[in-house]
């Protein structure tokens, strides 16, 4: 039996992605989406240009967001703010790996 | 198809309002998010929930739910003649698809403003968890994977397939990163965008390397004569050992840099390496490194504490 072979790809290697595909990733209606702008969860790569874009890593939050608001049921502001939530405690888990690295064990 | 009773897994009965549904799911969400959660099983547990409450907060999928009539949970049954044709976007291959599938293929008032008609206009995003052996991650390679993705025949009915990949993974990645296979996910119907596959890297931890961002942390091991007179060590690396150069003088915990010797990443230049020196002791001397030591103490003007004195002089 052939078995097909996939490319699996870093999502920083897929360069700025628009704002149609935010929208069909996160499941989220736009509106919804919009507000997470407004809000500063999601940030384009330029907020003042006609067709907004994002850099790869909004793929990531956008899809997050969709699943929090799924699974949690929260409204728009809430979702915000637990996405702010989320990203602080990446921060802190990524410096705190940093320091556990960068310390000798013994 | 197997039955799953969504009012118990939610903890109410058939009669509950939206608002008794909703604190139900809230108050077990509180308990079992994956993300907080401290219970066994919690995982699985959310996923359940999730599930009923997906169905059960949405008025038309609940009264679909409903109109399936009430068996035992994982009693195989069909729904009842007719219901197809009344809960549009509902129908599929009913031996291949689970309860999710089915729900996930109507049309929810709330999520489609009314709109009758078919929920999948893209195929389903799958996500799927990979763990791998930090040379695996640092090297990049290929896995093979087994699926069941929701697709769809040329009558537009759904139901699950098993799918086995090979999927390349390439070098560099890091625990907690999530890879794409775009398309690989579900299949749409009539023309539209397939699902994505997404990938959960889990990267077992090294017993020599550390991982932070690109740069990897290795812990060097050096005599006390090591650290004061220089040496060549020879060091292990993920790409291959190699011969270090420990400059004279070098301090504990001072982090000795191999460029590009860290985690590869995609247009841009590989992470470092750092060497972390730890100046080790022996447990036990003999007589003659005993003496040896002594000469040294005796002939030694160095003073590791200098620093104490000074801070304290005004003390005295």
């Amino acid at each position: 039996m052939n078995i097909e072979i996939c490319e699996a790809l870093r999502i920083d290697e897929r360069g700025e992605i628009d704002w149609t595909q935010l929208i069909e990733v996160s499941g989220l209606p736009e509106p919804e989406l919009r507000e997470l702008v407004d809000d500063g969860a999601l940030a384009p790569v330029d907020m003042t240009a006609p067709r907004w874009s994002f850099d790869a890593q909004a793929l990531v939050i956008a899809r997050t967001a969709g699943r929090l608001r799924r699974e949690l049921d929260l409204d728009a502001h809430a979702l915000a703010v637990v996405l702010r939530f989320v990203g602080r405690i990446e921060e802190l888990e990524t410096e705190l790996r940093a320091l556990r690295a960068g310390v000798a064990r013994r | 198809m197997k039955y799953k009773d969504y009012y118990a897994i939610l903890g109410v009965d058939r009669g509950a309002s939206a608002d008794d549904i909703k604190k139900a799911y809230r108050r077990l969400a509180r308990k079992y998010h994956p993300d907080v959660s401290k219970e066994p099983n919690a995982e699985e547990k959310f996923k359940e929930m999730a599930e009923a409450y997906e169905t059960l907060k949405d008025p038309e999928k609940r009264a679909a739910y409903d109109q399936l009539g009430r068996y035992t949970p994982g009693q195989d049954f069909r729904p009842p003649p007719g219901w197809e044709q009344q809960f549009a976007g509902a129908h599929g291959a009913f031996e291949d698809i689970d309860l999710a599938d089915l729900f996930a293929g109507i049309m929810g008032r709330q999520g489609a403003g009314g709109r009758s008609g078919r929920a999948f206009t893209s195929g389903r995003d799958y996500e799927a968890a990979v763990r791998l052996t930090f040379d695996q991650a640092f090297h990049g390679t290929e896995i093979e994977l087994e699926l069941a993705v929701l697709e769809f025949d040329e009558k537009g009915e759904a139901r699950r397939v098993p799918r086995r990949i090979k999927v390349r993974i390439p070098k560099g990645v890091s625990d907690g990163e999530q890879l794409r296979i775009p398309g690989k996910g579900g299949k749409a119907p009539e023309g539209g965008r397939d699902g994505d596959l997404y990938l959960d890297i889990a990267v077992e931890p090294h017993p020599l390397y550390r991982v932070s961002g690109r740069d990897i942390y290795i812990d060097l091991p050096l005599a006390p004569w090591e650290a004061v007179l220089g040496t060549q060590v020879h060091l292990p690396t993920p790409a291959g050992a190699v011969s270090l150069k420990v400059p004279p003088g070098t301090r504990a915990g001072q982090q000795l840099r191999l460029t590009g010797r860290g985690l590869a990443r995609p247009n841009a230049p590989a992470g470092n390496l750092y060497a972390i020196v730890q100046i080790v002791v022996p447990s036990v001397v003999d007589e003659r490194e005993r003496a040896l030591y002594k000469q040294l103490a005796e002939t030694s003007t160095f003073n590791p504490r200098a620093q104490f004195e000074r801070e304290t002089a005004h003390e005295h």
